[in-house]
């Protein structure tokens, strides 16, 4: 009879030995039972090495992430769907309104802060008009507004066959100014706000990208999205923010 | 890992974000854990798991249906952990340092007792004694529960040179298991 080796015992542990007499003689032999054991044993030793948990969020805070680099990597992989994707777009009369974004947002993220110095010269006239603001409100209140502006668009890409050539250009200072708001929501602390503006960036991209030119499949996708459950959604927390303020 | 529905993964080869979205969605706490137990280093295992992503996106056009997508995804996180490592290793040649997993061992893990944590570095440290390649194979079959032909396959190595790495794995693991079965 042939001599059980250790390998032999491993492959029985993993359920790979492919005789399948063996698992009968081990345990019918104390010395086979006593060695398998044994190396049972040793091994669950390895279920130590339990990884640090990631929260529930982790799968979208991964996307968040990934996702401006996903264009980018499917261009250089050379898919040729996309084209044109690496120019971004920008209105003129967009570009104010980004400006007054970003200052909104850097000092709600200044201000949702734990740590840090306070920023010096430039900004300072800045923070005297909006130190005496509540930063929490100025959020939920400009985030309001630019969930209003998104459903307007979004209502109309979501309805209309024929797309108006400034559309892409809106969608892209949209773009630009959910990932400030994205920023200062995820520098206060609020991250429901947060991931949701985030969940808004891949379609907020394709519409800036004008994926849906030349692909009937992809606008119709995208505007199933929108009326399954985005509109919703939107329309669900601009109310939620809007409550919000009410309450404070 | 998620096995996710085909219908999805379809979707995402034919170039659909919203598809691959939900796959990032429903793969990235095992692939975070296949590639935390890879480098036993947590800001490395976001950095790879990212990574992992990118890549699978731009390959994903050549992925096929008839294979399994959990298995092409590990084969990714896997190749992407072990360029990691290397580079690391690279590093660590010029610096003299205690190695990372060391540091992050005691610092990520405040609830646990001192002997589970003694535990746990011990087994972090005899797995970080193992070549790369049998850390992948032992991985995959303890953890991920995948075949040998399976990790055959994501290492790139016969049938049988994978069975030789994994019991050449759990040989060197269990000499260094062995002094903690009775603690």
């Amino acid at each position: 009879m042939k001599k059980i080796t250790d390998d032999d015992l491993t492959l029985l542990y993993y359920g790979e030995h492919d005789d399948p007499s063996l698992a009968a003689r081990v345990a019918g032999s104390d010395e086979l039972s006593a060695r398998f054991e044994a190396l049972g044993e040793e091994l669950s030793r390895m279920e130590a090495l339990a990884p640090p948990e990631r929260g529930d969020d982790y799968g979208a805070e991964v996307w968040r992430r990934i996702s401006p680099r996903l264009a980018e990597a499917r261009q250089s992989s050379g898919w040729g769907w996309f084209t044109g994707l690496r120019t971004p777009r920008f209105s003129l009369a967009g570009a104010f309104s980004i400006a007054l974004v970003f200052a909104v947002a850097f000092f709600l993220g200044r201000e949702g802060a734990l740590t840090g110095p306070a920023p010096t010269g430039a900004g300072n006239t800045q923070d005297l008009v909006l130190n005496d603001l509540d930063p929490g409100q100025l959020l939920a209140t400009s985030v309001s507004r630019h969930l209003e502006k998104l459903n307007v668009t979004f209502t109309q890409f979501a309805n209309s066959s024929e797309l108006s050539d400034g559309m892409a250009d809106r969608a892209m200072d949209m773009l630009l100014a959910n990932r400030l708001y994205r920023q200062a929501a995820e520098s206060r602390g609020d991250k429901q706000l947060a991931t949701f503006l985030g969940e808004l960036e891949p379609l907020l991209i394709e519409l800036a990208h004008e994926a849906y030119k030349n692909s009937p499949a992809t606008q119709n996708r995208m505007q199933q999205e929108l009326k399954d459950s985005l509109l919703f959604r939107i329309r669900v927390m601009n109310k939620q923010l809007n409550d919000s303020q009410i309450s404070t | 890992m998620k096995n996710s529905s085909q219908k999805t993964i379809r979707k995402a080869v034919e170039g659909d974000r919203l598809a691959f979205r939900e796959l990032v969605l429903e793969n990235s706490h095992a692939m975070f854990n296949l590639a935390w137990r890879m480098t036993c280093d947590e800001a490395a295992a976001e950095d790879i798991v990212q990574e992992a992503f990118i890549k699978a996106w731009r390959s994903i056009g050549d992925f096929r249906m008839e294979a399994s997508f959990r298995s092409w995804l590990h084969r990714i996180t896997v190749n992407t952990a072990m360029d990691y490592l290397r580079k690391r290793s690279k590093r660590q040649k010029l610096e003299v340092d205690e190695p990372q997993w060391e540091r992050v061992s005691q610092a990520s893990e405040p609830a646990r007792t001192d002997v589970q944590i003694d535990i746990r570095t011990q087994t972090q440290a005899a797995l970080m004694k193992l070549s790369e390649m049998e850390r992948a194979a032992l991985m995959l079959r303890h953890f991920e529960g995948h075949s040998i032909d399976e990790i055959a396959n994501t290492l790139n190595l016969s049938a049988n040179a994978c069975k030789q790495t994994v019991f050449r794995a759990v040989k060197k693991m269990r000499i260094e298991l062995q002094p903690l079965v009775a603690t």
